[in-house]
């Protein structure tokens, strides 16, 4: 399945579009969404620094979506690097 | 919660209106009200900065302002209303960035309140700053993780420091 996220922060450098489409197997946790996302910046902004997805966080419109919860389908995510509001 | 207002404001439509929040959380019951505003300051780091723009995530920062007013109402245990208001945008020194009023019968459930909702606010919104700097130069900040895992490796870490020292 496709699943569009929204980038955020720093990660907004990663494409001008301020979002990125992955193909993802169903069934896929958000640690699994997690590494595909890594691997595809690797290659589409290796000026992203690696480490910065392992600190970010996945999340919809209502909630932040830990390691071990499943990728929900049809709808954006987004992917939030650390945060430095105030 | 009754008596919570969350707002982020565009800072191209308007600025944060520091009188409009000690209005709301004005109340016959409350004798103490208690506010922190938080202000674009012209230097970080040695860094001298000209502005700061700021990204927000906005259903869900609203969503954490809700929900970081329902902490402090449960935490200071007493009436209590609450303002939470964050910028968004391109904003020059001097700007303000954020605004948070607390209003209670007293003055240290005030204070309790309007320190935990800003700590709250810049320890688990999804918000990001961007620093601009006099030679042309931007830089995102760096910031706390909102990913669980990593929040507690990091914990972890710094502990083993501070028993390293």
């Amino acid at each position: 399945m496709k699943i569009r996220i929204a980038l955020y922060g720093a990660l907004r450098e990663a494409d001008a579009g301020g979002h990125v489409e992955l193909e993802v197997p169903p069934g896929s946790s958000i640690a699994e969404l997690r590494e595909l996302l890594a691997a595809y910046l690797a290659v589409h902004a290796p000026a992203i620094p690696a480490g910065l997805v392992r600190r970010s966080a996945f999340a919809s419109a209502e909630e932040i979506l830990h390691n071990h919860r499943a990728v929900p389908e049809g709808i954006e995510l987004a992917v939030l690097p650390p945060v430095s509001g105030g | 919660m009754d008596g919570l207002h969350v707002a982020v404001v565009e800072r191209r439509v308007a600025t944060l209106d520091v009188a409009a929040a000690l209005d709301f959380v004005g109340d016959p019951r409350f004798g103490g009200i208690a506010s922190f505003i938080g202000r674009v300051r012209d230097h970080n780091v040695g860094r001298a900065v000209t502005g700061i723009s700021y990204d927000l995530f906005e259903p869900l920062a609203l969503r954490v302002f809700r929900a970081i007013g329902e902490r402090a109402q449960a935490e200071v245990g007493a009436p209590l209303k609450l303002w939470i208001a964050h910028a968004k945008g391109r904003l020059a020194i001097g700007d303000l960035a954020v605004v948070i009023a607390a209003g209670t019968p007293h003055r240290d459930e005030a204070f309790r309140a309007c320190r935990l909702a800003i700590e709250a606010v810049k320890h688990e919104a999804p918000i990001w700053k961007q620093e601009h700097y006099v030679d042309g130069d931007s830089a995102w900040s760096e910031g706390c993780s909102l990913c669980e895992e990593q929040r507690e490796a990091e914990r972890h870490e710094h502990a083993g420091h501070a028993h390293g020292h």
